[in-house]
C-alpha cells in the first residue's frame, strides 16, 4: 500500500539574495512496510528532504500525499496533527525533555491527542517495555545512558502507533555498542511490520535498511531497492 | 482539552520553582500590587467602620444650628461678624416648628474637675432637659435633670462613664460632689460608655450640667449652639422649616444671606468621602503602577524563558503540539507566576490587616480578595500573551537546531 508519494517537489531558500534549491524537483514514493534509507553528504538536501516527510515543512511547489492527505496545502494546525498522529521521530540528540521522567516523555504525544491519563500511562508502559525499559519508566534523561535515552526517544516515538518511523542520524550520538542496540530495536520494529526512514550518511547505518536513495544537490541520485 | 491543562499545569509549577530565585524578583511586583489594593481596602473598610459608628452617635435626624459651618472655607472675620446664638431661639423654635421634638442649646467649654485628690482636665456641657434626646447615649445609672432643675439653677450633674471610672472606679457616684472649677456639683446621673469619636478624641469624660447653672458660675457670654431633633421621616422639610424661623427670627431679607449655619451629620459625610477617595485614590495609582511594573517584569522573564526553551518547543511541535497549545502553556506559566504572586501578596495583607486592626477595628474585605487575585492573573494574561504568542509561532525546525 502507499504510504508517500512525494511527486515534483522543490524546496528553494532564498539566502542572501541567492536562489538555494535544497530539494530540485524530487519525486519519490514509499510504501507500507518500508525500511528506507535517505543518504547524502552534508548540503545535499537530505535535512530538508526529511523536514519535508516529517511534515515540519511544506514544499515551495509540488504535491504531497501521505496516506492520500494532501500534507502541501496544510497549514501549521493540521500539519501538528498529522506528525502528532502519523510520524514517530527519532532525534539524533534525542530531545528529551530533561526535567520530565522517561514515561512523561513518552506520554507527551499522547496529551498533545488528548489522551485521557489511564489509557496514556498504560500506552506509555507498553511502549517503554517495547524497548526494553521497563523497570527505567522512573528515571530522567540525566539519569540513564545515552542508549537508554535513544530508547527513550524511540518509545515516544512509537507510542501513537505511527505510520512512519523517522530516525535522524539516530545513532550519531551513541557508542557503536549502543549504536548497534538501537539499530536492532528498529529492524525488530520494522519486522513488526512498521514503516521506518532512516536518515544517515553512515553507510553501516544504512545497510539495516532494505531500500537507500542517495541525494545529491537536492536530486536523487541513486534508488536502490531490495538489497 | 482537560489533560493539556492539567499537562500545562505541571509545567509551569515545574518551571516556576526551578528558577525560585528568579521567579520571587518576577514576581515582587505583582505582590507589591496586590498588597497596596488590599491594605487601601482593608484600611478603607476599617475607617468606614469607624465612621459609620461615630456617625450613628451624632444621628443623621439632628439638625446643629450655630454661628459657624463646620466645614467651610468662610474667612474667620467673616464668621466672627455673626450674631451669637441666644438661649431664647430654643422657645421660638419649639413654638414656630411642627417638624422639631425637641431643641436644646448646648455651651461648651473647658474646666477642670476634681474629686477628692484626684483631678482632671474636661469639656463641660451646659444645656437642658431635651439633652438625651439629641445624643444616642443613655443613662447608665441615676438620672437626667429636669426643667424645674434648670430653672432654678441647681447644681447637679451627669457625668461620662470614663469619668466615673476615672474618680469613682466601681463605687456608684450618685449622690457624690465634685467641684468643677471649684464650684460643688452633686452628681445625679452617669452616661453609658460611648467610645472614641473617630477614632479621635472621647466624649466619655465629659460632665453634663443644666444650662442654668452653668451660664450663672462659668460664662454668661460663650458660645452657644442648638441641638435640634427633626421627626425621622421629615428631615428636609425640617431642614428648611428651621431655616425659615432662624431667618425670622435674624429678622433677615429675602435679599440677604444666611448669619447663622445649620450644621449635619452629612457635612462629616462629604469630609469623609473626600479623605476616602484621596486614599482610594493614592492606592490606586500605586497598585496601577506597581502592576505596571510588575507585569513588564513578567514579559520579559517570559520572553527569556521562550528564548531558554527554545529547542523543548521545537520537540513539542514535532510529536505534535499545534501554535495554540504551545501559546496556552506559556500564558499558563505567566498566569501561575502572578497567580502565585497574588496569593503571597494576599498573605502578607493578610498578616498586616492583623496588626492595623489593633490600631482600630478593620478586616481584609473578602471581595476585594478575589478581585485582586482575579487581578494578578489577568495580568499574567496581558503580559504573557506576547511572548507566548511569539513562542507558538516559532519554526519548529530551526528550534530543533537551536542550541
Amino acid at each position: 500500500m502507499e504510504l508517500i508519494n512525494l511527486s515534483d517537489i522543490y524546496k528553494i531558500y532564498n539566502v542572501g539574495g541567492e536562489e538555494v534549491r535544497a530539494l530540485d524537483g524530487v519525486n519519490l514514493k514509499i510504501n507500507n512496510n518500508e525500511y528506507l534509507a535517505i543518504m547524502g553528504p552534508s548540503g545535499s538536501g537530505k535535512s530538508t528532504m526529511m523536514n519535508m516527510i516529517g511534515c515540519l515543512d511544506t514544499p515551495t511547489s509540488g504535491l504531497y500525499l501521505f496516506e492520500g492527505e494532501e500534507v502541501h496545502i496544510m497549514d501549521d494546525g493540521q500539519l501538528a496533527s498529522i506528525r502528532n498522529r502519523k510520524i514517530g521521530f527519532v532525534f539524533q540528540t534525542f530531545n528529551l525533555l530533561p526535567k520530565a521522567t522517561a514515561l512523561h516523555n513518552v506520554e507527551i504525544p499522547l496529551v498533545y491527542a488528548n489522551i485521557k491519563k489511564d489509557k496514556r500511562i498504560e500506552m506509555a508502559h507498553k511502549a517503554l517495555e517495547n524497548v526494553g525499559l521497563g523497570d527505567r519508566m522512573h528515571h530522567k534523561p540525566n539519569e540513564l545512558s545515552g542508549g537508554q535515552r535513544q530508547r527513550v526517544a524511540i518509545a515516544r516515538a512509537l507510542v501513537n502507533n505511527p505510520s512512519i518511523i523517522l530516525a535522524d542520524e539516530p545513532t550519531g550520538n551513541l557508542d557503536s555498542k549502543s549504536g548497534h542496540e538501537i539499530m536492532g530495536i528498529l529492524d525488530e520494529l520494522h519486522a513488526q511490520g512498521n514503516t521506518i526512514i532512516l536518515v544517515t550518511h553512515e553507510d553501516d547505518i544504512a545497510k539495516h535498511a532494505k531500500r537507500t536513495i542517495r541525494l545529491f544537490d537536492g536530486k536523487i541520485t541513486e534508488d536502490i531497492k531490495d538489497k | 482539552m482537560l489533560s493539556l491543562f492539567f499537562e500545562n499545569f505541571k509545567i509551569s509549577l515545574s518551571a516556576v520553582f526551578a528558577n525560585k530565585l528568579r521567579s520571587v524578583l518576577t514576581a515582587l511586583g505583582i505582590v507589591i500590587g496586590v498588597l497596596s489594593v488590599t491594605l487601601m481596602g482593608t484600611l478603607i473598610s476599617g475607617l468606614d467602620r469607624s465612621f459609620e459608628s461615630s456617625m450613628s452617635w451624632l444621628g443623621k435626624d439632628i439638625l446643629y444650628v450655630s454661628r459657624y459651618e463646620w466645614f467651610s472655607d468662610m474667612e474667620w472675620w467673616e464668621v466672627r461678624n455673626r450674631p451669637r446664638i441666644r438661649p431664647e431661639y430654643v422657645e421660638m423654635i419649639r413654638k414656630r416648628s411642627q417638624y422639631a421634638l425637641a431643641v436644646c442649646p448646648v455651651m461648651q467649654r473647658g474646666a477642670s474637675l476634681t474629686y477628692e485628690d484626684k483631678e482632671t482636665r474636661t469639656e463641660i456641657f451646659g444645656t437642658n432637659e431635651d439633652y438625651m434626646e439629641t445624643i444616642s447615649t443613655d443613662i447608665q445609672e441615676g438620672r437626667f435633670f429636669t426643667a424645674s432643675e434648670d430653672r432654678s439653677g441647681s447644681r447637679v450633674t451627669i457625668i461620662g462613664h470614663g469619668l466615673k471610672e476615672a474618680f469613682f472606679e466601681d463605687e456608684s457616684p450618685i449622690g457624690k460632689y465634685i467641684k468643677i472649677d471649684n464650684v460643688k456639683f452633686r452628681i445625679i446621673g452617669v452616661l453609658e460608655k460611648q467610645g472614641k469619636f473617630l477614632g479621635f478624641f472621647s466624649v466619655d469624660k465629659q460632665a453634663v450640667l443644666p444650662l442654668g447653672a452653668f451660664k450663672r458660675i462659668f460664662s454668661k457670654r460663650g458660645w452657644m449652639r442648638l441641638s435640634v431633633k427633626l421627626q425621622q421621616d421629615k428631615i428636609n422639610e425640617g431642614l428648611d422649616e428651621i431655616f425659615g424661623i432662624m431667618r425670622q427670627i435674624r429678622r433677615l431679607k429675602p435679599s440677604e444671606k444666611n448669619d447663622f449655619a445649620i450644621n449635619q451629620t452629612k457635612a462629616f459625610e462629604s469630609q469623609y468621602n473626600t479623605l476616602k477617595f484621596a486614599i482610594g485614590g493614592t492606592g490606586f495609582f500605586i497598585t496601577l503602577l506597581s502592576l505596571i511594573v510588575g507585569g513588564i517584569g513578567i514579559m520579559n522573564i517570559m520572553f527569556v524563558t521562550v528564548k531558554e526553551r527554545t529547542r523543548e518547543i521545537g520537540v513539542r511541535k514535532a510529536i505534535g503540539a499545534t501554535n495554540g497549545m504551545i501559546l496556552s502553556q506559556f500564558l499558563m506559566e505567566a498566569v501561575i507566576i502572578c497567580l502565585i504572586a497574588g496569593l503571597v501578596g494576599l498573605f502578607f495583607a493578610y498578616v498586616s490587616s492583623l496588626f492595623i486592626n489593633k490600631v482600630f477595628p478593620s478586616t481584609l474585605p473578602l471581595g476585594l480578595s478575589i478581585f485582586s487575585i482575579m487581578m494578578s492573573m489577568v495580568v499574567g494574561i496581558v503580559s504573557g500573551f506576547i511572548p507566548a504568542y511569539k513562542a507558538s509561532k516559532l519554526d519548529p525546525i530551526d528550534s530543533l537546531r537551536y542550541e
